[in-house]
């Protein structure tokens, strides 16, 4: 019986991994990929219409003081927190929102999905999200703008219609472009390279990695994948799984990839504890306190990221103009206090700017 | 989880017998390490180099640690499930002295105190408050986890000094990590078959009031056992927290079911009394080394998990057959 | 027996309940709203589906700790069967029940047939089922289902959500299963005293075989309504799941050691849980110091009620 159940399930299991169709390489995603060009310039931007949602009879809360949430994946971790601190600074500037911070322990869809419920019933005029899911996390948050709620996403987006607008970072292919690019300048155009990500379920990282094996095809085609490893949002296994890849592939390594703020940190830690500064590259999107130590002792040379105090801000900012009614569809910018205008794309998204790249020269200049 | 009474009689034969009956599952667990190292090494011989026997073996260590305390603490016949977020706990404290400008050894040395205080509550409410031990730590897990998240509000410490992090120190070319995981390890294999103390653990966990009528102070033992896991979670905290140049204030998700896991693939029986440290430090070792050998095999991390829930599953089977085989050698 | 039973720990947190209701509502006056409620009522339902089944587990001296990675597995698999196998919804969604009941039996006969511990077993299986559900996965996520599926999740039926009209179901057949059937005295009679009950000639194995397999049966049920309420599958839900079950069924005065515990017990212990957790949120406690409260409860109860009635452990 047990051995008849096995092979069923073995067998099922390896026919559906055979459906699926695959990334160019581990941990992407199968969504279609839009390389940017390899000298930089900037694509055409489509016009694409308003596709966001709309919050069912708001009432009137132009100039009026709002009380927001603001609900991250989790709450415990240093990006998050910096994205708070952003939202906070915010609310102090403009005097008229009251913003808390309040989310789940776990990166967990389900408790994310409950606070967010929690906050409905309890009555808050706007919502700012990070979505551990972008489908799952959809209902709850049409059920917020159904109740006249103004609802504004940043950093991880949910389905369009299920908010107002959302705050882009970076564009998925400007990182991927950022990342290549220092890579190949880094290790060499026909380096070899691994990446280590958190899982392959993200959705952030997973597009991310698409993005980066599409732009490499193209633009860097003599790069060499080998792998990606998981080490969840873990910084001991991060460290032990970039050590591993050391380990594995010794000297034939040129590069680490580390797609979060955590694996990054790890893997130069890996790097300089096995003394092998200098000779393979790590790039990474991380948090520029965290690499300081790193970046100091030349052992990193570029770090890739947005600033997330910003984006908090930034987020901030436009959900208190779509509570205004000063941000309406089909607006092409949108007033962001000391950030400037910003500029819509892609219908109903805000994008904060092109990545950043931090290096030896400027990483003093920020702490968060 | 009732307390089996398991009448222990031995048959008696040979010292070579004798010995794989008596530590049969850490035989076990050592012949599957051997064996995964054999293979994995012959498809690439890599994975036998000293740098990577060193990220197998001291990449597990803190949970190693950890898990002799949690043996501990099964042997007796009780479980905790808080010792996740107690680590993390300490790991904050631990990080917050060290860059207070305090000395570098009370950083070490406070997490150790501070877990055996916490535990000292644990134990007295399983002792003397008569709750089970899987309801007090599962509260305890809810507290440690939200009151971390509450008082640090998710900020990592950076900046930690150089000399606090031990872990990365070497001692005659082994790391530092490695020499605490082999010291406790033996250590408190002794302690537990030598000393009275340790042989009266084994006494509670087997038969709890056998124990009793014996004049082991039950209560107070419980007390001391759960005291002296959480030293061994401070321990297992300073190896975790000084790995690293960061410390984040969150700890891997599921970190006290892998403790947990170590713990009794190690051949620690849930229903208490039998079962060695040294089994749980080799499974620690033994995951450690499926994790890396998937790398080196290349065969996809998506199925880590299904790998050690099957290995959980066979390790635990092949001791049962070998004590089922035992018993009817020895006519029964 | 059942009536003693019945005055000493429920009462207590019945009155626990009836407190914190009247604290929580007086902190808020979104609490008391018939939406809040119902609202609440969806939010507990797969929890409380897994809760149900595992007191039955608890009372025979079991644990469960593969339901979370089952529910993970089944509501994969509902995916992959619908979208990559091209099967009818219906079809995929029985199908996804079989399998978590599959899950739960094999879960069953490795505890009996190879005498395995509870807690070892599913410790096991938490392991290889949510490996299983990774593996088949690779992290694809399966969306889109047709409207009516929906309904399950995020819908209503008769004006309260249709997935508590199923819980409150179950909780009445699983109450009346245990406390009137034979099914239900042998359920306590092997947590009592395994031995005695094997000499008395119940089947012990086959109940704890169907018992098993009934929890990877409300494992994959809780599967089904958590993927239509959330309208999309991933390999990692329902993680951590079995400690929030768990500690229903405990707060619930069910005993961890076997033999004791009642299906009322176990749903105040849920509607205790979810009311702080609701009630808290509303008067403005954050989640981190809400989760620290729901500790402290559950610690004090067991602890109150021990003090009280003096009995209960071993």
């Amino acid at each position: 019986m047990l051995r008849t159940t096995l092979a069923v399930v073995t067998a099922l299991t390896l026919s559906t991994s055979l459906v699926q169709a695959q990334s160019a390489w581990t941990g992407g995603d199968e969504l279609p990929t839009s390389a940017l060009a390899c000298d930089g310039t900037a694509a055409t931007p489509v016009a694409k219409a308003y596709d966001g949602g709309v919050p069912t009879n708001p009432p009137d809360r132009k100039g009026k003081e709002i009380t927001v949430v603001d609900v991250p994946k989790l709450i415990g971790i240093g990006y998050f927190d910096a994205t708070s601190k952003g939202i906070a600074d915010a609310a102090k500037e403009m005097g008229n929102m009251k913003a808390t911070t309040d989310g789940p322990t776990e990166a967990n869809i389900d408790d994310q999905i409950t606070v967010i419920d929690n906050y409905i019933t309890q009555g808050v005029d706007g919502i700012l999200f990070a979505a551990n899911d972008p489908v799952a996390i959809s209902p709850v948050l049409k059920k917020a703008l159904g109740a006249g709620i103004n609802v504004v996403g940043y950093d991880a987006n949910s389905e369009p219609d299920a908010r107002q607008w959302f705050v882009n970072q970076a564009e998925f292919n400007g990182i991927a472009k950022a990342m290549i690019d220092s890579l190949a300048a880094e290790a060499g155009e026909d380096a070899p390279f691994a990446i280590v990500t958190s899982t392959f379920t993200t959705p952030n990282q997973a597009r991310w990695i698409a993005e980066m094996a599409a732009y490499a095809a193209a633009c860097h085609p003599n790069l060499k994948w080998l792998e990606t490893v998981e080490a969840q949002e873990d910084n001991i296994l991060s460290f032990n799984q970039a050590n591993t890849l050391i380990n594995k592939y010794g000297d034939e390594l040129k590069g680490i990839l580390g797609m979060t703020s955590v694996a990054t940190p790890a893997s130069a830690d890996a790097v300089t504890q096995a003394g092998k500064c200098g000779q393979i590259a790590v790039v990474g999107l991380a948090t520029p306190n965290a690499m300081k130590p790193y970046v100091d002792a030349g052992c990193v040379k570029s770090v890739v990221l947005w600033n997330p105090v910003d984006l908090g801000y930034a987020a901030a900012y436009v959900l208190r103009a779509a509570a205004d009614g000063t941000l309406q569809p089909g607006a092409t910018s949108v007033e962001a206090g000391k950030l400037g205008p910003l500029q819509v794309i892609n219908g109903s998204e805000i994008l904060l700017g092109a990545p950043f790249i931090f290096t030896k020269d400027n990483i003093g200049d920020f702490d968060f | 989880m009732s307390v089996e009474a398991a009448p222990s009689l031995r048959p008696q034969r040979g010292a070579l017998t004798r010995f794989v009956s008596a530590y049969g599952q850490e035989v076990v667990i050592a012949c599957a390490i051997v064996l995964l190292f054999a293979v994995v090494s012959a498809i690439n011989p890599r994975f036998l180099a000293p740098n990577n026997l060193n990220t197998i073996v001291s990449g597990n260590a803190y949970i190693a640690v950890a898990a002799i305390g949690m043996a501990m603490v099964i042997i007796t016949g009780h479980i905790d499930v808080s010792v996740g977020a107690l680590i993390g706990v300490l790991a904050t404290i631990s990080g917050t002295i060290a860059v207070s400008g305090a000395p570098v050894w009370l950083a070490w040395v406070v997490p150790i105190f501070v877990g055996m205080g916490v535990n000292a509550i644990v134990g007295a409410l399983i002792a003397y408050g008569r709750i089970p031990s899987i309801v007090v730590t599962l509260g305890m897990l809810s507290i440690l986890r939200g009151g971390l998240v509450s008082v640090t509000g998710g900020a990592w410490i950076n900046n930690l000094p150089p000399e606090f992090l031990l872990a990365q120190q070497r001692l005659l070319g082994v790391p530092v990590p490695v020499w605490f995981m082999i010291i406790l390890t033996i250590g408190a294999f002794l302690w537990m078959r030598y000393t009275a103390f340790g042989r009266s653990l084994y006494a509670i966990g087997g038969n709890a009031e056998a124990a009793r009528a014996a004049g082991i102070p039950i209560e107070r033992r419980i007390v001391q056992v759960f005291m002296i896991h959480g030293a061994f979670a401070g321990l297992a905290t300073i190896l975790f927290a000084t790995q690293l140049k960061i410390i984040q204030s969150t700890v891997p998700p599921n970190l006290e079911l892998t403790i947990i896991t170590a713990a009794v693939i190690g051949g620690v029986s849930i229903l208490g009394g039998t079962g060695t440290v040294i089994g749980s430090t080799l499974a620690a070792i033994l995951f450690s080394a499926i994790g890396s050998a998937l790398i080196f095999i290349n065969v996809s991390a998506y199925w880590l998990r299904a790998v050690i829930g099957a290995l959980i599953l066979v390790t635990v089977l092949a001791d049962m057959l070998r004590r089922n085989r035992e018993m009817q050698g020895a006519g029964r | 027996m059942t009536a003693s039973r019945f005055l000493r720990h429920e009462t207590i947190l019945a009155v626990l309940v009836v407190i914190a209701l009247i604290v929580l509502g007086a902190q808020s006056d979104k609490f008391f709203t018939l939406d809040n409620l119902l609202n609440q009522g969806r939010l507990m339902t797969e929890v409380g589906l897994i809760a149900i089944v595992m007191t039955f587990v608890i009372i025979t001296g079991g644990i469960d700790l593969s339901v979370g990675s089952i529910l993970g597995l089944s509501a994969i698999l509902l995916g992959v069967f619908w979208k990559n196998l091209g099967l009818p919804l219906e079809l995929a969604i029985f199908l996804a029940l079989c399998v978590g009941t599959l899950a739960g039996f094999v879960n069953g006969i490795i505890i009996t047939r190879f005498r395995f511990p509870p807690l070892i077993a599913t410790l096991g299986t938490l392991a290889l089922y949510r490996g299983m559900a990774e593996g088949i996965s690779q992290a694809r996520s399966v969306r889109g289902y047709p409207d009516w599926f929906y309904i399950l999740g995020q819908g209503q039926s008769f004006g309260i959500p249709t997935q508590l009209w199923l819980l409150v179901f179950v909780a009445i057949v699983a109450a009346i299963i245990l406390g009137t059937t034979t099914w239900g005295r042998a359920t306590y009679a092997i947590g009592s005293n395994e031995t005695a009950a094997r000499f008395s000639g119940l089947r012990v194995d086959w109940v704890k075989i169907a018992i098993y397999s009934a929890s990877g049966f409300a494992a994959a049920l809780a599967a089904v309504i958590f993927v239509s309420r959330v309208s999309t599958t991933r390999s990692d839900m329902g993680t951590g799941i079995e400690l929030d079950a768990i500690t229903a069924v405990v707060l619930g005065g069910t005993s961890i050691f076997g033999g004791k515990g009642t299906i009322v017990g176990t749903m105040l212990g849920l509607i205790l849980i979810q009311a702080l957790k609701n009630g808290l949120s509303l008067a403005g406690v954050k989640s981190d110091g809400t989760i620290v409260l729901i500790g402290a409860v559950l610690i004090l109860t067991i602890l109150v009620s021990n003090v009280i009635y003096r009995g209960g452990t071993r």
